[in-house]
């Protein structure tokens, strides 16, 4: 097959196969390769690649487990979560954009601020509709608005969000291609990504253990599924959901198949979460519900316990921990007169005192590993901080490191944290949480996208503050909020706008999603109408979310429209490197991220200076020159051409690479933490010192009722009229706010809920006695509301959520009733709390926070809003490009 | 001859079946095996939440509902076109040429997995992907997508034992389905039990479960959490004795497995001295 003659013939057949991977984190990592199959420019299917496809298995050294007498075999196909497989429907979505936009009452001509015709009308941003306007004149006013902003203001005055959540691709990478673009204009004013997974664990746990650089254990992730399954007796699971945030995140469904072996291996599952959520339905030997963010509360009383009882490892403790006794003095009320036992927790965390105090036996009895999966209800609420702290500390008391104790995350694991041992220079081998491969591939050198820590502007807002720097036009903080930053940062002061710099002026967003998955979207819709903002310049392939703001709107395609080259290096079955191969012609006049910023430098006269010269091909060929394959003697240039993918062999050696934190456990002064002590820091003297007056991270983690930032506890006196606390996870049937178009997944129960008037709504989980008390039956239409805004949503009765609480997922597009106060589409972030994370924590907090449901009366908001309800939407799914359309546009 | 396996006991929820189902037959035509699926509202593999239980005693199973290719198909009888017709391997397949759009296999179906396309004007199913079974395909495209191996394909000879530990949806209609159920979510009885002086969940406590005869039908201990299950009932009338020395044992009666239920946390008293 390594003919040319056989390429040419490949080439011109009308069937291919191509591979894709089907990840979704947007960091030119990839995972969960699929095979693509086209005939005549169509996407036929997308499938699981088989590793065994064109390899024998003895080829990559298939890995297996073995623990308590079981073996642990997974099959040889690329463990692809349903997103991937519906992949196509996003490519053929009706919500694509196929060509430039302009919104029609936006004139470049019109000075900044200026209304009424021939002006810039920023004031209707999210309200007026678009026409189409030629590639020609959308590169002339998208380089004109470059240029005019850098000369008046300065590169500062150009705001790029160029980062966030999307397909995983390389040289055509869905965020930061404008990045390389103002680096050549001289800078530009970067949104920072805050760690918008990982918040409480970035702000808190850092300050326990170190573990850059979000906090999570990645670091010392290495052999961690082999070490649950020969040691751990109990697994607990506090916010987590495997069966749902690996999906999108590399992990696919391996952790799927893993509890489930747990399982078979008689390791007891325990799932701590205010929902039933999709892992504890199936994997749950106990489910125990807690109410939304007062995981600390019951996390308190557990080292009450076992203080009390002495059912702690005080040995561990002495050896490897420092600050206990401060720890403990708050714990057993020597601090505030408050004890923090069973009792005072149950009316907190509303557990029963005695579940709490089964809980800290087992715990304090059986090896024990408490896993995450990011993104759930325990770190995304107020003062997340303390929840993740405290559940170090826990560790610690129960000897951290120790095989089978340790704290387990089933997506993405090492592959952070040796970026953060890369960055340090600090020796080490970093594993996988699976057994590793022998090479580690990555194709970076040809990625063309944004890279967390490599290009750190000066100029710099932490994304949960966009919209009050952009009204405010300052700020005045502690830490950057960079999700890649190491612990110091967050003592650093920054401020903004820079001594002698300009405010921003223009965004420039390929990133348009701050609506519907960050911190009171309402609030940035208001925001986004500033007059101070003279330009929003958006680049997306399909029209959502915050495209809606857009002055400008450039359409970018699909990974099936381009080539590409892929790798995966995620804690996943197999690394693999792989050639994307364009699958499909692009879609109407769309080009990919890169090539429409490549237009945009060649309209700048850079375009020599940003491509540097290469092809998209050569870059490919950088790429595969960069992963090593080569080099080692594994794949050639040829063989990848020929095969198109190539499986890395697992490491016969795997097994003895350390696993979790063991050395730590064995020998902390050798292997210390990257603490100032080097030890677990349960009292932390440089938050001490830094921050004396911080009474919402304190030095030892607290219980923080309420503050000056945030009041959303059921104690609250907004608790009469907002009874309810909101929990809001990472989508089981999106990934963020990608895929909410695909019908197919609207189709599925908890997947949307279809509302009398034929609209989806998006799914909101109440307890059948939450529902009785307000009329509410399943598949009505409901309104979630508090002082913030309003969200409509469609009612999802059921046992799988607890009383006193009501669930939706984030994401969900923005479908504006009332811009900025009522939406249809479901976006509950658009009312979460505006505040930050606490006043030294610039993270945001989109769960854990107060609202009411009621039952909605669709009649009367139809008559109210006739404009809104007649916008054309597709039945499958839902909303589509024609509603933007101005009048007249729909014909062309 | 073929046969499918569902283990709901391995099935994750995560619709990968009934999505690559989509995948493989919305907009695809495979005449003469099948015809375009529609868009929506078709599931020639369809997957179904099962919420078993109240808070804070819930599981849920996920159900799969697809054509079970029976030897004595009524579908195939019931079609007056001479539309269906089964294969060698097993498959019933519905010629969508042939096929008049009578509805007579829909109302024959006792599974209810025949689906009306109305645009076509054509009755639709499952077809095993037979389309790829043709073309060297080992398994259907739900099978390739399922990640857990809750669903397998294949010889019937291959998978007999798992076969011999499977039963079948309605064996009643006695109509030799080729679809074998491990797992068939039955009913359950779960509940919890503590000490309300002690404010402590009571370990080791004896839960006998008896019907409605007074039989004896399961016991079991009581964990950690004071938690007990009892899966796999019947439908019917239960009544239930917890004991554990030291404690004056409680009866209590009437419980309906109509649903799956969790009965609550029990209060257990200490035994005067």
């Amino acid at each position: 097959m390594s003919s040319d003659s056989d390429a040419r013939s490949r080439e011109n057949a009308s069937e291919k196969t191509v591979i894709k991977g089907a990840c979704f984190s947007g960091f030119g990592d990839n995972s969960t390769p699929t095979c693509v199959d086209v005939k005549d420019n169509k996407i036929v299917r997308i499938r699981p690649l088989h590793w065994d496809w064109k390899y024998e298995p003895e080829d990559f050294n298939p890995w297996k487990y073995e623990a308590r007498g079981k073996t642990f075999e997974p099959p040889l196909k690329a463990p692809v979560p349903p997103h991937g497989l519906a992949y196509k429907k996003r490519v053929y979505s009706p919500n694509r954009i196929l060509y430039p936009l302009k919104r029609v009452d936006w004139d470049p001509a019109g000075a900044p601020g200026s209304t009424g015709p021939g002006g810039r009308n920023p004031q209707n941003r999210g309200i007026s509709k678009y026409e189409r306007i030629s590639w020609d004149e959308a590169l002339d006013i998208v380089a004109a608005e470059i240029r005019r902003v850098v000369d008046t203001y300065g590169p500062e005055g150009v705001l790029l969000q160029a980062e966030g959540h999307s397909e995983g691709k390389v040289i055509h990478a869905p965020h930061g291609c404008s990045t390389y673009l103002m680096n050549l204009l001289g800078g530009y004013t970067q949104q920072i990504r805050n760690p918008d997974s990982w918040e409480g664990w970035y702000w808190g746990a850092k300050h326990v253990w170190g573990n850059e650089p979000v906090g999570l254990n990645f670091e010392y992730a290495s052999n961690m599924y082999n070490d649950v399954a020969k040691n751990t007796e109990m697994l607990i699971c506090q916010g987590c959901d495997q069966e749902t945030t690996p999906w999108g995140f590399g992990g696919g469904t391996l952790p799927s198949l893993l509890s489930y072996w747990y399982t078979d291996l008689g390791i007891k599952q325990i799932y701590i979460s205010p929902d039933l959520n999709y892992a504890a339905a199936v994997h749950a030997d106990k489910w125990i519900p807690i109410l939304p963010n007062t995981d600390v509360a019951l996390q308190l009383a557990l080292a009450y316990q076992w203080i009390v009882n002495d059912t702690y490892d005080k040995e561990y403790v002495e050896t490897h921990v420092v600050g206990f006794e401060k720890f403990a003095d708050y714990v057993l009320g020597k601090e505030d007169g408050v004890p923090k036992t069973p009792k005072w927790a149950s009316e907190k965390c509303g557990v029963p005192s005695r579940t709490i105090k089964a809980l800290a036996k087992q715990w304090g009895s059986k090896r024990t590993t408490v896993a995450h999966g990011q993104g759930g209800p325990m770190i995304r609420g107020p003062y997340s901080s303390e929840p993740a702290r405290m559940e170090v500390c826990l560790l610690g008391m129960q000897g951290l490191g120790k095989p089978g104790v340790n704290q387990l995350n089933f997506v993405e694991g090492t592959m952070l944290g040796s970026y953060n041992r890369v960055r340090s220079g600090r020796p080490g081998v970093v594993g996988m949480q699976t057994p590793a491969s022998i090479v580690r591939p990555h194709v970076g050198a040809a990625y063309r996208g944004y890279i967390p820590f490599m290009w750190k502007q000066e100029s710099l807002i932490p994304k949960p503050l966009l919209h009050d720097v952009i009204d405010t036009g300052s700020y005045d903080i502690y830490g950057s909020a960079d999700q890649m930053d190491p612990v110091d940062d967050q003592f650093k002061h920054y401020v903004y706008p820079l001594p002698g710099k300009n405010e921003i002026h223009m965004m420039w967003s390929d990133t348009p999603c701050f609506t519907t998955c960050w911190n009171d979207g309402n609030a940035f819709h208001r925001s986004m109408r500033n007059p101070k903002i003279e330009c929003i310049l958006v680049q997306h392939p399909w029209m959502e979310n915050d495209c809606l703001f857009a002055d400008i709107i450039l359409p970018s395609n699909t990974k099936f429209e381009t080539s590409d080259i892929g790798a995966d290096h995620w804690p996943v079955q197999y690394n693999c490197v792989y050639l994307e191969e364009q699958a499909i012609e692009p879609r109407g006049e769309t080009m990919s991220d890169y090539e429409v910023v490549v237009a945009i430098a060649d309209r700048l006269g850079l375009k020599e200076e940003y491509t540097q010269g290469r092809s998209v091909d050569d870059w490919i060929k950088v790429g595969f020159d960069g992963s090593g394959m080569e080099k080692a003697g594994l794949c050639s240039w040829e063989e990848i051409q020929d095969k198109k993918y190539y499986v890395i062999p697992t490491d016969p050696d795997w097994e003895k690479i350390p696993h979790g934190m063991i050395e730590f456990y064995e020998d902390p002064e050798k292997y210390p933490m990257t603490t100032p002590s080097g030890k677990l820091e349960f009292y932390s003297q440089r938050l001490a010192e830094n921050f004396p007056d911080d009474m919402e991270r304190p030095p030892v983690p607290h219980w923080v009722e309420k503050s000056e930032f945030h009041d959303e506890r059921l104690s609250s006196e907004r608790a009469r009229t907002y009874t309810l606390l909101v929990i809001s996870n990472h989508p089981r049937w999106r990934v963020h706010a990608q895929m909410d178009d695909v019908n197919w997944f609207h189709e599925i129960e908890t997947g949307k809920v279809r509302g009398a008037d034929g609209y989806p709504y998006e799914p909101v989980w109440l307890h059948p006695s939450e529902a009785e008390k307000r009329g509410i039956k399943n598949g009505d239409v409901v309104t979630i509301f508090n002082e913030r805004g309003k969200v409509l949503g469609g009612a999802y009765i059921t046992e799988r959520i607890m009383p006193g609480v009501v669930y939706i997922d984030h994401g969900a597009r923005y479908d504006p009733i009332v811009p900025g106060e009522l939406d249809r589409g479901g976006a509950i972030n658009t009312i979460c709390p505006h505040k930050t994370t606490s006043k030294n924590c610039a993270g945001m907090v989109t769960s854990g926070f107060l609202a009411e449901v009621e039952r909605t009366d669709l009649d009367a908001l139809r008559k109210q809003y006739p404009e809104a309800f007649s916008r054309p939407f597709d039945r499958g799914s839902g909303q589509t490009f024609e509603r933007v359309l101005h009048k007249g546009e729909e014909t062309r | 001859m073929k046969a499918m396996i569902i283990d709901i006991t391995k099935c994750n929820g995560c619709y990968a079946c009934q999505i690559a189902c989509k995948d493989e037959h919305v907009a695809n035509d495979w005449t003469p095996i099948a015809k375009p699926q529609p868009d929506t509202g078709q599931f020639w593999m369809k997957t179904k939440d099962i919420v078993r239980g109240q808070v804070p005693r819930v599981k849920v199973a996920y159900m799969h509902h697809i054509c079970q290719h029976c030897d004595e198909a009524p579908c195939l009888k019931a079609c007056k076109m001479g539309a269906i017709y089964k294969r060698e391997d097993g498959t019933v397949i519905i010629d969508p040429v042939k096929c008049s759009g009578h509805k007579l296999c829909i109302d024959a179906c006792p599974y209810g997995v025949i689906y009306y396309n109305n645009d076509l004007q054509i009755a639709q199913k499952c077809t095993w992907c037979a389309h790829l079974l043709d073309k060297g395909w080992k398994e259907p495209r739900c099978v390739d997508s399922c990640p857990t191996g809750a669903l397998q394909f294949g010889e019937e000879e291959d998978l007999k034992d798992l076969i011999a530990r499977a039963e079948m949806l309605l064996p009643e209609a006695n109509v030799g389905p080729r679809i074998y159920y491990i797992g068939l979510p039955k009913r359950f009885v779960a509940g919890g039990v503590y000490d309300p002086e002690e404010d402590e969940c009571v370990e080791d406590a004896t839960v006998s479960l008896k019907d409605a005869a007074g039989k004896e039908v399961a016991t079991a201990k009581t964990d950690g959490f004071g938690d007990f299950w009892f899966d796999g009932l019947g439908v019917g009338v239960y009544s239930m004795r917890v004991e554990k020395s030291g404690y004056v044992p409680i009866e209590i009666i009437d419980i309906s497995t109509e649903q799956d239920i969790n009965i609550g946390d029990l209060e257990l008293s200490k035994s005067a001295q």
